[in-house]
């Protein structure tokens, strides 16, 4: 067994750790300061800083890095309740009662129930985190090589199937994000691939040059082309809702609960994607659903509830499996290997002090992405609202800073502002990012364990299709292909991708 | 490439241009025949999935009779700032090996909160000198990282 109340017991000790807490609490701050600032999300906050947290013990860094992601999913909804501009995507939703609410004065009770609702769905998302993730890791300990390779090929066809209306695009995104990670040596002969004689490209493009450029700086990038509008923001006065409102919102915090944590399993389907099918669901069900779009408060609790319970759920694939289910969550697991963890059932095996440390650091986590959110919600309001002018240049200055410090190479800059201009022009052109990031992440694993199941089998492609479990994840990987294809088909309207969270 | 349709037909033949060049390198690369996977065979298939979907992807967009939204590229003056933010990153990078990273930072900074906000002269100084010692003090002098440190400062 995996799961015991023991080592659940012994990774509280751990994660109430003086320093263990300062960490979730620095965590918690850059994340719910990066869900408020539009223009920089959880991926490229993580990947800015995992360089700069190679001096720390893998576990304070983890315990940081999940809370800056979390954290994130807290301060998104503050901008979109005050000043109609969500801070990640995921938000969108929440904005369209949460700033109704706001310009009937309610944006007090809008902020409060927003927090209440992530902190219910967050912890218990972590409650389906701490049962799932050993149960779904004791089953992953019968894979192989080739059963990995099925699961992050069906993982990779998932999120391109996944995104939008996009599935050309979908898979030319993966196919460059695997073409990037190609280049350098081939890890396990040596043999240089695609570098042209090239002396820097020999050491390969480090997957957090790819992340920074294709987020941050791109981001930045679009952002530059508006001039700034002048930002009016609502007043806040109480930011405790009446408890007529919460206990309006009980049903729609444990719907979207649900909804969010059960689809976040899913590779592709991240916070953005989980906060509107709860918000629609929460729209049918309702008894007035004509109030929605016009100050419902369930419209705030239902998307800001499934977004947190998304991004706890994104840790059970990721934690038993070592798959990842959106970019965050790979550069979640590119800071895992960094420190040399390979998140997998063997994780639980081998590691049970970190990976439980980082379990029940997320409940504690919570409760500070709380108190942190429900009385300085203003101060939060006010940061919100520095000029982009200010702010722009400082987010570039974080990400170049960041991309440096990985190797100390100016070629990885280079690199960054490169897939900067190459996610400008994909955000532009309607080409999913999602992809990209993963196969980016994903191809080294991708190759080795294609590589070991070649050697196993002598040779012979027929071992992914004779093997049980792998030839299932082929068959999904397959039909989600043909799926995506069909629907693609059968719609006459030019691809694009739809709104990606980072 | 001012509609969705014109811009999948360009980026669709680069595409399958770009996964052309790609089949040629792979066809460079030397060694490990005798292996399971030979090192050349990622690359091949890579460029075959590139080069296979752009043009699919620019027949499907050519042959396409439906909506045709407008691309939302900027308009001159956007277009002429994001330029501007390229360059100026490009030459942060270059100047940041001779003048070292405090400078570099306090420069960059400067000028990009001038230039995007047009504020008064001392406004965009504050805010570059605050970001260059910021960026002296943590990553050179606490965290002590390798960065160019430049002629004027010491680690």
């Amino acid at each position: 067994m995996l799961f015991s109340w023991d080592y659940l017991l012994q990774g509280f000790g751990t994660a109430l750790s003086l320093q263990n807490l300062l960490y979730a609490f620095i965590g918690c701050m850059i994340g719910t300061l990066i869900g408020v600032l539009p223009g920089i999300g959880p991926s490229s906050g993580i990947a800015i800083l995992l360089p700069l947290t190679a001096v720390l013990a893998p576990t304070p860094a983890i315990i940081m890095m999940a809370a800056i992601y979390y954290g994130a999913m807290y301060g998104g909804s503050t901008t979109a309740i005050l000043v109609n501009i969500p801070g990640e995507a995921s938000s969108v939703p929440t904005a369209l009662d949460g700033y109704e609410m706001a310009k009937q004065g309610r944006a007090g009770p809008a902020l409060g129930i927003a927090a209440i609702s992530s902190f219910v769905a967050g912890t218990l998302g972590i409650v389906g985190l701490t049962f799932f993730a050993p149960a779904l890791a004791n089953f992953a300990l019968a894979f192989g090589p080739p059963e990995y390779f099925s699961l992050m090929f069906m993982g990779l066809t998932l999120v391109i199937s996944l995104s939008g209306r996009a599935i050309l695009k979908g898979i030319i995104s993966m196919a460059i994000g695997l073409l990037a990670s190609l280049i350098g040596q081939n890890p396990l002969t040596g043999a240089a691939r695609l570098t042209f004689g090239s002396t820097e490209l020999m050491a390969g493009i480090n997957f957090i040059s790819v992340i920074i450029g294709l987020f941050s700086i791109a981001e930045v990038m679009v952002d530059v082309e508006e001039k700034i509008k002048a930002i009016n923001m609502s007043k806040v006065r109480d930011v405790f809702p009446t408890w007529a409102d919460i206990k309006r919102c009980i049903g729609a915090m444990l719907r979207s609960t649900g909804i969010g944590f059960f689809m976040g399993l899913l590779p592709g389907c991240a916070p953005s994607v989980t906060t509107f099918v709860a918000y629609d669901v929460e729209k049918r069900v309702s008894k007035h659903p004509e109030q929605f779009g016009h100050g419902a408060i369930e419209g705030v609790a239902a998307p800001e509830g499934a977004n947190n319970a998304t991004s706890s759920a994104g840790f059970v694939p990721l934690f038993s499996f070592g798959l990842p289910t959106a970019p965050s969550m790979a550069v979640l697991l590119g800071g895992l290997m960094m420190y040399g963890l390979q998140p997998g059932p063997m994780l639980f095996k081998q590691n049970p002090q970190f990976v439980w440390a980082v379990i029940a650091s997320m409940y504690i986590g919570n409760v500070m992405c709380l108190v942190l959110n429900l009385p300085l919600v203003g101060m939060w309001a006010r940061i919100a609202i520095i000029p982009f002018p200010v702010l722009g240049p400082i987010i570039v200055i974080c990400s170049l800073i960041g991309t440096y410090s990985i190797r100390f190479l100016a070629f990885d800059v280079w690199v960054a502002i490169l897939f900067g201009i190459i996610g400008y022009f994909m955000r532009k052109l309607g080409y999913p990012i999602a992809p990209m990031v993963l196969a980016t992440v994903l191809a080294p694993m991708l190759e080795t364990s294609l590589q070991q199941s070649l050697l196993i089998s002598q040779g012979s492609p027929m071992t992914f299709i004779t093997r049980p479990i792998s030839a299932v994840f082929i068959g999904l990987a397959i039909l989600s292909l043909v799926r995506g294809f069909w629907k693609q088909m059968k719609s006459q309207a030019p691809e694009v991708a739809e709104e990606e969270e980072s | 490439m001012k509609t969705q349709k014109s811009a999948d037909i360009a980026s669709g033949c680069f595409l399958a241009f770009l996964g052309l060049v790609t089949i040629f390198a792979a066809t460079k690369i030397t060694g490990g025949l005798e292996e399971r996977l030979p090192p050349r065979t990622l690359p091949y298939v890579v460029g075959v999935i590139i080069s296979i979907s752009g043009a699919l992807l620019a027949i499907r967009s050519w042959r396409l009779r439906g909506e045709n939204p407008p691309i939302k590229w900027p308009d001159r003056a956007g277009t002429i700032r994001v330029i501007v933010t390229i360059v100026s990153l490009a030459l942060y990078l270059a100047l940041m090996d001779f003048i070292g990273l405090p400078l570099s930072t306090f420069l960059y900074v400067s000028f990009s909160v001038w230039y995007l906000g047009k504020y008064r002269i001392w406004y965009p100084l504050l805010i570059g000198f605050l970001s260059g010692a910021i960026s002296y003090v943590i990553f050179i002098y606490l965290l002590e990282l390798t960065f160019p440190v430049g002629p004027f400062l010491t680690r």
